[in-house]
This record gives structure tokens, C-alpha cells and sequence, in this order.
């Protein structure tokens, strides 16, 4: 009872601190792409438009109000669900996002899930050979692998399997001919939903490079956390106590270490997950994925401001949204911050 | 038949550079029902004899020699998996802090339950129902609430009861106390103490209980082994060691701890400190002779022998007649304060502290200090004592200006300090100095030792040049009884009880009048906080400074302080001068907390209050 008391009270203020957050980021959004020097009136029309329709075009934009009455018109279409239409794609925000969005989630959501199983798998393995020669091997590697960031390990990826062995695809969502339900956007489940496997594991193939690249990339900083964070928990009375009381080393590792050092591991791959929403772009560019990433290139190429802007928005949202997911898991784990 | 027995047991570091002993040719039997105290400064290898039953030595050490044997079988050639079948069923132990021994993330619950399971339960028996059937063994009530708790939600000593019910889950044949009461208050060790012999006699457990406290092995152990650097000094029934110790270590760590009943008496000051476990292969004669009283030149000629002085009772020493001639230093006669000046005030002191908002818990409010009146005089040392949780720190960060009273007034030498503002804060610098309990996380382990001392000059920019402080700094290690060379040093080069030193030597640095100490000599060996009580005494009759002195340790602040608070749940019940309280308790709690100090006669009925606190399920 009390855990689930802290969850909604942690709910409650998060949200409600979330409000000015989402408000001054707006707010700086508007600002700032209002300051560049595009002029979307402009460029909403042909480029042999006269100087006169220019002026119209501006009026009838509302662009020759004061800056904070259009970030008010602004602010209360947005409370309407409505973030403008790209000047570029001529298509709805909402839409744009809505049909790239779900594709970066997947495409974050696995990445994340390769890059724990690699963080926790190889943060097991570099305390297991503490002491040892393996471990001065280990580390070696795992700075080497710290080093490597996510595009290059794209690049090896996509040449090596994707070129040379030529056994998984390396561009878009799916091949050409599958057919591609939508229900809610997330291909993988959409697939799963109306029961077309062949399209299910099409896309889980095409997914395959773009998230070991970036999980691989994420992987090694959460190995040295957890390393680090077992030995610390390995220094405390109630691992020596488990094993007075007869416990194996493998049970201690696992409930009595591992639930400790997790703590620290997980507020990293809070850190990572939100990152990663604003770092799919480069792997999602290298393998055409259109996702987020590819979207906002584009946008930012065109100067498309309404695209911008509700990125721009999204990304704060998904963060704020991360990090409330993360402190709850927090509270979940680490009776500690409970309630008292 | 013994159930543990141990014949010319050697423990050495192999690991390093060079071996060096660290347990040498231990001797000794343990019955079943019986119980061993193993008695000794830090580092004399207490501990380490429990990590040898457990074989989780430290790395690089090992048994060289001799056999330890449980129940028949010897415990260092055992297979591992045979011993580790062994641990936590028929061999159990109890750790010596009960917060840290228990996983902070698991509930009660659920480690009673993998250690139940383990141990095997009863047929038809859920793991539940056994829980609480030894929870109800170890006095802990509400033992289902219990189950759902996690370990910062219980008080230490309840965590020790949970340990306690855990060890002797599986009626254990031998149990390993490893200091379990050192981190609690006196009236829980009291209890915990009383509840370990009530389970050992339950069972018939073999008990080795380890402590630093010979007053308290006395009371509760069949027979005692005192050890030094490793070697046991003295081995012999607990009461016949206690009331006539024979070796000369023995009757110095006696003499150098305070007494609690009886005239006042002076501490014997044990000079310098154990030699370290690396020397000791090119010392020659006895381990102990640098510090004895009584060392002639034999002494350093061979390590003696373990020579028989009374039925079940050895000794090390070769002069033990002269044993009983160590007298401790008179007692400087308790001066009268002449001086009636009051220098501190407090009036109805008052800090209540509130919970954070949220939406769905009201706003509670607890008061952890409430409405203390107090005065502490020119030259005066006013002990604060009471249990955890009584207010004596939160009383201590009022008078130093770490918190602000939520009412009341502060007086400082006539000046209302209360507002605490940056000017009040100036004034207080210069009047009143903190001294911490902890040195180790005190002093700042990159800054050297004279740095350290001389931190206050560049808090007013005065005397801050390196020069005047490097003066500064030799005249303060002086004083403190440092050598001069220890001002280029770190902390982590200096001993527990030098860092203590360096502690207080910074906080006089720019002459104080008053000293706050929370809790600046426990968790030190006795001969090392006798030096340091009778450095406090030295440098007030140099300087007059006043000190609150907060303790838990009742004999201490009896030793050192002319008047006692005594504190309980934020308010003061009783005060006065410390003859006084001591020798005529008005208050019930006051007289709890002295019964349950083990008494200096080992002779006298110790008789704590056993009564439960009342433990709220929140």
C-alpha cells in the first residue's frame, strides 16, 4: 500500500512540476525559432510571389502581431491539439509526428532492451573476473567499446552484415511487397495484432542492425556503472552476512548484490533512454529509418518551423515522461525512498 | 567432548610482500552452553579468529598452523561446500552492526523467509508461522507487521533481534557475537546481551562473544581470553581474570576505563598503541612489553610463555606477581568552580521538525527537542547523556547554530544569538567550536594534517598566512601530544585515536571558550579514549575552556563532566551535578540507564531494566 501511495504522490507532483516545465519550453521553442531569420509567410508561397502578397500572407498568418499575442494564438491551438501544418510536406504536425513518432519508440524502446541485456550481461561478467587477468582484458575492451560511438558501430554493422554477408536488410521499416497494417503505429505490434507474422518478423529483421548499433553503443558505460556499483554493494555487512549465514555465492550475486547495484545502473539508463530519443537520428539517417530522427533533418533543411516546434515539444514531453517512469521504477526498487 | 577447539592455531598473510603473523598459536576449548569472551584493543585479531571459523579470511591470509576443530571435524581442510552447509545451521553469527547486516532493499519478511527455507522448516510448518514463532523467542511483538518492514524502517535494536532470531532459527551449536552491542545504547546492549544468554541457554549454544569491553565479557562469559597483537595475553574463568587479572594488559585496559559506581578514580593511560601486526616478526621478547608498567629487560629478551597461574587460568608474563602493584594515577581533586559566570543560555529550547507536503498524507510534526532550559558555566563540562533519538545531537546543532531553535532563546555570553544571522554567526564562530564523533569523515582526507588544524584562521582571514599557520599548526600538534612532523601528513596516515586528536586540536585553534563533542571517544579502544578524556582535562586546565559533552556511555561522562543532563524523547528529566545523579538517581529513566551499565564488581548482580520500549507499528 504504501509503495503504490508514493507512486501516486511522486504521479501527482511530477505532473504538476511538469506544467511549467512544458510551459517554459514552449514558450523558449516559439521564441527562438521566431527570432531566426526564415520568414514563413515567404516561404509559403511560390517563389514568384509579389511583395504585396507577401505582406498578406503575413497578415493573414497573424506574423505582424506582437510576438507574445502570436505565442498566445499559438499556445491555445496547441491546448487544441493543433501544432500547425509543415510549410514544407503541406501535411498536418500531428500527422507527421503520429506516423514517425511510434517508429522511433520501437526503435528506442529495443535499442534500450539490447543495450541492458549487453550493460548487464557484461557488467556481471567484468565483477565476476575482479582480481583476475581477465579483468585488466575486460576493462581494456569495455573502454574500447566506450569509445565507439553509435554511428560507426552503424557503419561496421551495415557493411559487415548488411553488405558482405548480405543476411539482414539495412533500409526502412520493412521490404518492398509486405503489406503494412496500421492500427496504432507501432509497426511491430500492428503486425503481431492482425496476425501477419511474415510482416512481424520482416520488420524485427530490419530492426535488428539500427538497434544493436545503438545498444551496443549505449552498452559499456552501463557495464562500468554496475561493475562499479557491485563492488561498492560487495563492500557492505549484509553480503558478508549472507554468506556467514551459508548462502552460495550465486544466490548473494544475484538477490543481495545485484538488487542493490541496480539502483545506480538504472538511473543511467533513465539518462540514456532520454538521450536516446534525441540520438536515434544519425543511425536512423544511415539506415533510411523514417523515424523522429529523419523528420526533424528534414524540417530543420527546410526551415519547416511547425515540424520544429512540435519535435521540439515531443521530445520534451518524452523526456519528462522517461524520467517520471524511471523514479517510479526508483521508488519500486529502493524501499528507502518509500513513504515514511 | 568440545564443541570448538582450536590447538596452536596460526594465522598468517601470505599475500604480501612479506608473511607477518596475525593469529599466533591459539589455544583454547569451547564447551557446548558455554560462553567465550575474547577481549582486546582494535587489532589485537578478535575478529579475525571468527573469519578463521568461517574461512572467509582476507585476502592473502591463511592458516600456517595448529587445527581448529568443530565438533570433531577440522574446519580449514574441510571442503568448502561442507562448510558452507555448515554456516548459518549449526554455525551462526551476529554481526556487529545490526542496521548494515541486513539487506536494505529486501524486507524483513523476505529474509527471514530465504534464510527459513533454507534451514529447512517443520512438516505442515509455513515459513510465516515459524517467523513469527522466533520473532515471539527474541521478545518482538507485532511479528506480521515486522515481516513487511525493511531495515531502515526498524530501530538497530530491533534489527539485532531480527539477526538474533535469524542466528538461532536453526538452534545453531555455535554462535559467533562479533561486537553486537558496540553500536547500540546501553540499555539495548543491555538487553540484546541479556537476550543472547537467554537463547544460548535455551539451546545450548556455544557462544564466542567478541567485545572490547572487559566489564561486560566479565558479566556474561564462563571464561575470557584477552588478546594482544594476536597472541592471547591472559586466558582464565571470567570472574577470577576480572577480579584479579594477572597479566599486566589485562589490569591496564581495566584501570584505563572509567568506573560508574564507587569514589571517582583516575584512568591508567596505556601509553602509544599496539604494535602493528607488521613489526612483530622482529620484535623479540614480549608483545606487550613496550607499553607494561611493569617491563624489565627480561621482557625483551623472549616472548613468555603461557605459564599456569591458577586452575584453568595462564598468563603471559613472566613478573605477573607484580601484576597487582599497577595502580591508576590519583585523581586530581575535583576543583570547585569558583567562577559563577554563565557563558551559554538556553531558555525553552524548542525544534520541531515537519514532514514534507504531499497529497496524501497529513503534515505531521515531531519534536526533537522540546523546551530545554540549560546554562553551562565558565570552565564547566556538562555531559548530555540519554539514548538515540533523546535530542542530545539535535540539542548540540542548536548550540553550535547548525539548526535554528523553532522557539526559544539562545544566550551567548550575554549576546541573544537565536536569529542565527550572518552577524550572530560570526560571534558564535569565535565563542563556540563543534568537535565530530566520526574523525574519518571529519577531517577532509586530501588536506594535510596542519592544514587541517589551522582551518578556522581562514574562516576570519586572520593569521592565515602559511608561515603563521605552520606555527600555529606545531604549537596546537603539541599540545595535543602529535609529533611535529604529523602537520605534512593526511589523515589516512594517523591512527583512530590520532585522528581524534587532530578533531580537537582543530576545533581549539583560534581558543574557543566552549566545546560542543557529540560522541568524540566511542567507538575508540578504552585505552585510547583514556587518553583522550585526560587530554580534554589537561588542556581546559590550560585554556578554561567549557565543553557540552554528549556520550552514551555513562561511565565516561561520570569521569569527566561536573554536571549531567539526562535527556529522554527530546526533554530533559533530570540534571544536576554528576556525583549526585550518579549516586542518587531521581528519575526512573535515569536510574534505567545506570542499571543497565554492566557494574565494576563483577561480583555484583548486574540487573538491567528489561522492559520493552513501546514499539509502535506505524
Amino acid at each position: 500500500m504504501r509503495m503504490f501511495a508514493t507512486i501516486a504522490n511522486l504521479l501527482v507532483k511530477r505532473v504538476l512540476t511538469a506544467i511549467p516545465i512544458l510551459l517554459v519550453v514552449s514558450a523558449l521553442l516559439f521564441c527562438i525559432l521566431r527570432i531566426l531569420p526564415v520568414d514563413p509567410a515567404a516561404m509559403s508561397l511560390p517563389p514568384n510571389a509579389t511583395v504585396q502578397e507577401i505582406e498578406a500572407m503575413r497578415t493573414e498568418m497573424r506574423l505582424d502581431r506582437p510576438l507574445y499575442e502570436q505565442y498566445g494564438i499559438w499556445l491555445n491551438q496547441l491546448l487544441h491539439g493543433d501544432i500547425g501544418r509543415s510549410i514544407h510536406f503541406r501535411q498536418d504536425v500531428t500527422s507527421l509526428i503520429g506516423s514517425t513518432l511510434p517508429a522511433t519508440i520501437e526503435l528506442a524502446v529495443i535499442a534500450m532492451m539490447v543495450a541492458t541485456v549487453f550493460g548487464l550481461a557484461g557488467g556481471l561478467f567484468l565483477f565476476y573476473v575482479r582480481g583476475t587477468r581477465a579483468e585488466a582484458v575486460m576493462d581494456f575492451i569495455s573502454i574500447l567499446l566506450l569509445s565507439l560511438p553509435e554511428f560507426l558501430w552503424s557503419l561496421f554493422l551495415l557493411l559487415i552484415f548488411g553488405v558482405f554477408f548480405e543476411i539482414l536488410p539495412f533500409t526502412g521499416r520493412l521490404s518492398p511487397g509486405f503489406e503494412r497494417p496500421v492500427v496504432t503505429g507501432f509497426l511491430l505490434i500492428d503486425s503481431l495484432i492482425t496476425g501477419n507474422i511474415s510482416t512481424f518478423f520482416n520488420a524485427l529483421e530490419h530492426m535488428i542492425l539500427p538497434c544493436l548499433a545503438l545498444g551496443i553503443a549505449l552498452s559499456p558505460s552501463l557495464m562500468r556503472v554496475l561493475r562499479s556499483s557491485l563492488l561498492d554493494a560487495y563492500q557492505d555487512d549484509y553480503i558478508q552476512q549472507a554468506r556467514l549465514r551459508g548462502l552460495s555465492e550465486k544466490r548473494i550475486l544475484i538477490r543481495h548484490g545485484l538488487k542493490n547495484a541496480i539502483l545506480p545502473t538504472l538511473s543511467l539508463m533513465g539518462v540514456q533512454f532520454g538521450f536516446l530519443f534525441g540520438g536515434t537520428l544519425l543511425v536512423e539517417i544511415i539506415y533510411s529509418y523514417p523515424g523522429m530522427g529523419n523528420l526533424m533533418v528534414d524540417a530543420i533543411r527546410n526551415a519547416d518551423l511547425p515540424i520544429i516546434q512540435g519535435a521540439g515539444l515531443t521530445y520534451c514531453i518524452a523526456v519528462l515522461v522517461i524520467s517520471i517512469v524511471v523514479d517510479s521504477l526508483y521508488l519500486i526498487l529502493n524501499p528507502k525512498l518509500r513513504m515514511r | 567432548m568440545a564443541i570448538l577447539s582450536a590447538q596452536g592455531l596460526c594465522v598468517e598473510s601470505l599475500g604480501g610482500k612479506e608473511s607477518f603473523p596475525v593469529l599466533t598459536d591459539l589455544n583454547f576449548s569451547l564447551e557446548p552452553g558455554k560462553v567465550l569472551g575474547l577481549v582486546g584493543e582494535s587489532g589485537a585479531g578478535k575478529s579475525m579468529i571468527g573469519r578463521t571459523i568461517s574461512q572467509y579470511l582476507p585476502k592473502g591470509f591463511a592458516v600456517t598452523r595448529g587445527t581448529l576443530e568443530f565438533d570433531g571435524e577440522d574446519l580449514v581442510s574441510m571442503v568448502a561446500e561442507r562448510r558452507r552447509n555448515l554456516l548459518g545451521r549449526d554455525i551462526a553469527f551476529i554481526p556487529q552492526e545490526p542496521l548494515s547486516g541486513l539487506n536494505p532493499v529486501l524486507s524483513v519478511g523476505q529474509q527471514m523467509k530465504e534464510h527459513l527455507l533454507r534451514i529447512g522448516l517443520a512438516p505442515g510448518e509455513t515459513w510465516r508461522e515459524r517467523a513469527l514463532k522466533e520473532f515471539e523467542s527474541v521478545h518482538l511483538p507485532h511479528g506480521s507487521a515486522l515481516l513487511e518492514k525493511y531495515p531502515h524502517q526498524l530501530s538497530g535494536g530491533m534489527c539485532q533481534r531480527i539477526l538474533i532470531a535469524m542466528a538461532f532459527a536453526s538452534r545453531p551449536r555455535l554462535l559467533i557475537a562479533d561486537e553486537p552491542t558496540t553500536a547500540l545504547d546501553v540499555t539495548i546492549q543491555a538487553r540484546i546481551v541479556k537476550l543472547i544468554a537467554e537463547m544460548q541457554k535455551r539451546d545450548g549454544t556455544a557462544v564466542i562473544f567478541i567485545t572490547h569491553d572487559l566489564r561486560l565479557a566479565s558479566q556474561i562469559s564462563d571464561e575470557i581470553m584477552v588478546l594482544y597483537a594476536g597472541r592471547p595475553a591472559e586466558r582464565g574463568p571470567a570472574k577470577q581474570l576480572f577480579s584479579a587479572p594477572a597479566h599486566p594488559y589485562t589490569r591496564c585496559l581495566q584501570l584505563a576505563n572509567p568506573t560508574i559506581s564507587g569514589p571517582r578514580r583516575g584512568l591508567f593511560i596505556l601509553p602509544e598503541r599496539m604494535p602493528g601486526l607488521r613489526v612483530l616478526k622482529e620484535l623479540k621478547g614480549c608483545r606487550f612489553a613496550s607499553r607494561c608498567p611493569n617491563a624489565v629487560e627480561a621482557c625483551t629478551e623472549s616472548e613468555p610463555p603461557l605459564a599456569d597461574i591458577g586452575p584453568n587460568h595462564i598468563a603471559a608474563c613472566i613478573r605477573t606477581e607484580k601484576t597487582p602493584e599497577i595502580m591508576p594515577p590519583l585523581l586530581a581533586p575535583g576543583r570547585e568552580i569558583a567562577s559563577t559566570k554563565i557563558h551559554l543560555n538556553g531558555e525553552k529550547l524548542t525544534k520541531a521538525y515537519t514532514t514534507a507536503w504531499s497529497p496524501f498524507a497529513r503534515r505531521s510534526s515531531f519534536k526533537a527537542v522540546n523546551s530545554v532550559d540549560f546554562t553551562l558555566g565558565e570552565g564547566e563540562f556538562v555531559g548530555i547523556v540519554g539514548e538515540s533519538g533523546s535530542g542530545k545531537s539535535s540539542l548540540a546543532r542548536l548550540v553550535v547554530g547548525l539548526d535554528t531553535p523553532t522557539e526559544g532563546r539562545i544566550t551567548l555570553a550575554g549576546r541573544d544569538v537565536t536569529t542565527n544571522g550572518n552577524a550572530e554567526k560570526a560571534y558564535r564562530r569565535e565563542y563556540i567550536q563543534m568537535v565530530f564523533q566520526d574523525p574519518q569523515s571529519a577531517l577532509n582526507p586530501r588536506r594535510r594534517i596542519g592544514s587541517i588544524v589551522t582551518q578556522a584562521n581562514e574562516a576570519n582571514g586572520l593569521h592565515n598566512s602559511s608561515l603563521e599557520r605552520m606555527n600555529r599548526a606545531a604549537e596546537l600538534l603539541k599540545e595535543i601530544g602529535l609529533p611535529p612532523d604529523a602537520a605534512m601528513r593526511f589523515p589516512s596516515q594517523l591512527s583512530g585515536g590520532q585522528k581524534q586528536r587532530v578533531n580537537i586540536a582543530r576545533a581549539l585553534c583560534t581558543l574557543p571558550r566552549i566545546l560542543v563533542a557529540d560522541e568524540i571517544v566511542s567507538g575508540l579502544d578504552v585505552s585510547v579514549q583514556a587518553q583522550l578524556l585526560d587530554l580534554l582535562l589537561k588542556l581546559r586546565d590550560e585554556h578554561g575552556f567549557s565543553m557540552l559533552f554528549i556520550s552514551h556511555d555513562l561511565s565516561v561522562v561520570r569521569y569527566l563532566c561536573d554536571r549531567v543532563m539526562v535527556m529522554y524523547r527530546g526533554e530533559v528529566v533530570e540534571s544536576g551535578r554528576t556525583e549526585t545523579v550518579f549516586a542518587d538517581p531521581k528519575h526512573a529513566y535515569t536510574r534505567s540507564l545506570l542499571a543497565a551499565v554492566p557494574p565494576d564488581d563483577v561480583n555484583l548482580e548486574w540487573s538491567p531494566v528489561l522492559a520493552e520500549a513501546g514499539y509502535q507499528v506505524e
